[in-house]
């Protein structure tokens, strides 16, 4: 754990100074449950996705929380409501 | 004068718009019921302007930039159809994200007025909302409304009547900015956020955060647990059908049909001896017969549609899908395919069309494809008939069927994934949680009456007409001579039906008089049992006490001919054959391709026939000791199926390969 987090620290350094948007975000799935996060960004090339995400309250700069783990499903707080998302979409949620 | 209902999905618009026009358009509670727009007018007692007042329901949407279909039917109709006034439902406990859709509204001119409802839940969560605050910073009046309990409608509807005609400001602009370019746009989405934000912040006081931990969070971790999810649904099912099927369904079953008994004898008495037999026998054994045995199982119906209502408005639906996503993910559809099949308990037509709000092409048209395999409706009498004549423990067949249907569902999509050349599925499954609540008893007991009206409709209709039409030819010959006692192999539904019932030997049930009962199911499954009912001239299957005296048999199989496995088969083969012509049309309409439409069907016919054929000739061997008559010609027909099938998952591989190999 703590050399993950070391790794981690260490590679957004890296990305920091060779200045690339390379994302080195954690993504909804390693995300720890009920601990609220601010979304970073939708890794996401589909496009309808990301605006349909938008109208839910789902963006860059919004808060996140995990509620719990279920099967291979997330169950996740966004603005002020309960949603159900699979751990497809769970990983395109950089946090 | 014309109202729109618009707001985001599962926010109460169609419970709202029953309240206020008194119509049963059906409800649940998740989102996405609502697939088309719906219009009714407004009742007397809540209209006091005098004019008619029209109001068009429209299915849920986030926002006016169309994401899915239902969405484009509501942004398409709100933009170019000019309501006279809009009402926005909003979801009183999640005004963050509803009011997003608001302020979008607010832009287009047309006066607004916000139906602010579930305001009953305020209190419950510990959420204060300062509505006159809310009207004035945005400008249009706010009503808080309770649509399950019908409050605050009046009010409502006099402040639309009050609403028309006057011009409408908005507190934010940036639509028509939207469309100019892509950078703008973007800016102007999140400052609409921001300025939601900032307004929820002035009118709304959290005692509880909503991303603590409640109670509903810790019941989905129990209820769409990975190991408990499936059980626990398997127990739901099993509790619904024992109570619908063997327990209150007959209760209230017996009652009827000994109406229907009298009915008979009345008419029977009526008629005297002066009406020649032919006529006398086509109105009692035909029409009364027929149509009454269909009738006699609508209390079972109604239980169980009362019971899958109550189940839909608590909420557990929605974890149903949750629970399934799992597996349907790996057989290339998603949880959202649920919804067409958990509409399609209820019946195939409305599950097929339900189809439309997944977006996957090919996602959408499988789904189609194998929601009828879902017991519906109609199939229900089919299952009751034969659960409760050859098998004593009525319950288990009927959830059995549905987790047949389900495997079969599974096994469908795979073959179908296979076939079609698609990875494992990569579309994202999302889908709003709603809250557990107590089922309102007076809404099941709605949708049920809605549901029965249908029934009857149809049995007085479609089943009346094809039992008689079943009456006649079995009355007469080829040559329009009455058929003799003894000599009903002469008939002309004999005559029709007999080269199918060969087909139906490996099957267990090669007697045309079963095989006429399958093919008059296509028209609509009831048929079944009306068809069963005129050919072997019963009217009662409920009692089968009873039945056994009116047919002076020991032995109700030994009427029908058939043993409990060969039964088994025949329902089997009822249920997974393509469904009625109705659903097929349904299926025509949303696949949108005629090689998908008769892919489809062929899928179904060989489903059906291979699922009784196994059924049956495993079924007797293990029971008997040796196979069924037809072994060796059926194994023919199941083993064309399944090679075709498996030629045709085999040309993809190899397509597949040859694709690799051009692009290595």
């Amino acid at each position: 754990m703590e050399l993950a987090l070391a790794n981690n620290i260490f590679k957004n350094r890296l990305s920091n100074l060779k200045d690339e948007p390379v994302s080195q975000h954690l993504n909804l799935t390693e995300a720890d449950i009920n601990s609220p996060y601010i979304i970073k960004e939708i890794d996401t090339q589909d496009e309808q996705m990301r605006e349909f995400l938008f109208t839910l309250g789902c963006y860059e700069g919004e808060e996140v929380t995990v509620i719990s783990v279920l099967t291979e499903n997330y169950v996740i707080n966004v603005k002020d409501a309960r949603y159900s998302i699979d751990e497809d979409l769970a990983r395109a949620i950089l946090i | 004068m014309r109202i729109a209902l618009a707001g985001n999905p599962n926010s109460g618009k169609t419970t709202l718009f029953n309240a206020i026009t008194g119509k049963i358009e059906y409800v649940g509670n998740w989102p996405g019921v609502t697939i088309a727009r719906k219009e009714g007018d407004v009742k007397k007692g809540l209209n006091k302007s005098g004019d008619k007042i029209r109001v068009v329901d429209l299915p849920g949407a986030y926002s006016l930039s169309p994401f899915t279909s239902e969405e484009n039917i509501t942004s398409e109709f709100i933009k170019s159809e000019n309501p006279d006034v809009i009402i926005n439902i909003v979801d009183a406990t999640n005004l963050n994200r509803s009011l997003f859709f608001t302020t979008q509204l607010l832009e287009l001119g047309i006066p607004l007025v916000i139906a602010l409802n579930k305001s009953d839940l305020l209190k419950k969560k510990g959420i204060v909302v300062n509505s006159l605050a809310l009207g004035k910073k945005l400008g249009c009046p706010v009503v808080e409304t309770t649509s399950t309990e019908g409050s605050g409608l009046t009010d409502l509807i006099d402040q639309a009547i009050d609403a028309h005609g006057k011009k409408q400001t908005s507190p934010f602009t940036g639509l028509s900015a939207s469309a100019a370019d892509q950078t703008t746009a973007e800016k102007i989405k999140h400052e609409r956020f921001a300025f939601v934000n900032q307004l929820v912040k002035e009118v709304e006081m959290r005692q509880i955060a909503s991303n603590k931990q409640t109670v509903q969070d810790a019941a989905d971790r129990i209820i769409a647990n990975k190991i408990l999810g499936i059980p626990i649904f398997a127990a739901v099912i099993y509790f619904v059908f024992s109570l619908s099927q063997t327990y209150l369904g007959p209760f209230f079953a017996d009652y009827l049909v000994g109406w229907i008994d009298n009915l008979y004898g009345y008419i029977e008495s009526l008629m005297g001896t002066e009406v020649s037999p032919v006529l006398s026998s086509l109105l009692l054994d035909g029409i009364i017969g027929g149509v009454g045995a269909v009738m006699g199982f609508l209390p079972l119906i109604m239980v169980l549609f009362f019971l899958l209502a109550l189940l839909e408005d608590s909420g557990y639906m929605a974890r149903v899908a949750v629970v399934m996503d799992r597996y349907l993910k790996k057989v290339g559809l998603s949880g959202k395919s649920v919804i067409p099949m958990v509409i399609g308990t209820g019946c195939a037509i409305p599950g097929v069309m339900a189809t439309r709000t997944i977006r996957d092409e090919r996602q959408r048209r499988t789904t189609a494809m194998l929601t009828p395999f879902m017991p519906c409706g109609a199939k229900l009498p089919v299952i009751a008939l034969f659960a409760g004549v050859f098998f004593s423990d009525a319950a288990w067949v009927g959830t059995s069927m549905y987790f047949v249907a389900i495997f079969v569902i599974v096994v469908g999509a795979l073959i179908v994934q296979r076939i079609t050349n698609e990875g494992p599925s990569k579309s994202y499954f999302i889908m709003e949680l709603p809250d557990y609540r107590l089922p309102s008893l007076k809404r099941a007991f709605i949708s049920m009456m809605s549901r029965a009206q249908a029934f009857i409709i149809r049995a007085a209709t479609i089943i009346l007409v094809c039992n008689a039409a079943v009456h006649i030819m079995q009355t007469f010959t080829w040559n329009f001579q009455v058929v003799e006692t003894g000599m009903e192999n002469t008939s002309i539904l004999a005559g029709i039906s007999s080269p199918f019932a060969l087909l139906f030997v490996p099957l267990g049930f090669g007697a045309w008089q079963l095989a006429a009962a399958a093919i008059a199911g296509f028209i609509a499954k009831e048929n079944v049992i009306g068809t069963l009912a005129v050919v072997y001239g019963l009217t009662n299957f409920i009692d089968t006490e009873e039945f056994e005296l009116v047919s002076g048999s020991g032995d109700v199989a030994a009427v029908m001919g058939l043993t409990s496995v060969a039964a088994l088969a025949y329902l089997m083969f009822n249920l997974f054959t393509p469904p009625c012509f109705a659903a097929i049309g349904a299926m025509n309409a949303e696949m949108e391709s005629k090689k998908w439409l008769w892919a489809g069907i062929s899928f179904q016919f060989g489903v059906g026939y291979t699922l009784a054929y196994f059924v049956y000739q495993v079924g007797t061997l293990i029971t008997t000791g040796s196979f069924g008559a037809g072994l060796v010609p059926g194994f023919a027909g199941v083993a064309i199926f399944i090679s075709i099938i498996t030629y045709l998952i085999r040309r993809n591989d190899q397509n597949s390969k040859h694709i690799l190999k051009e692009a290595v």
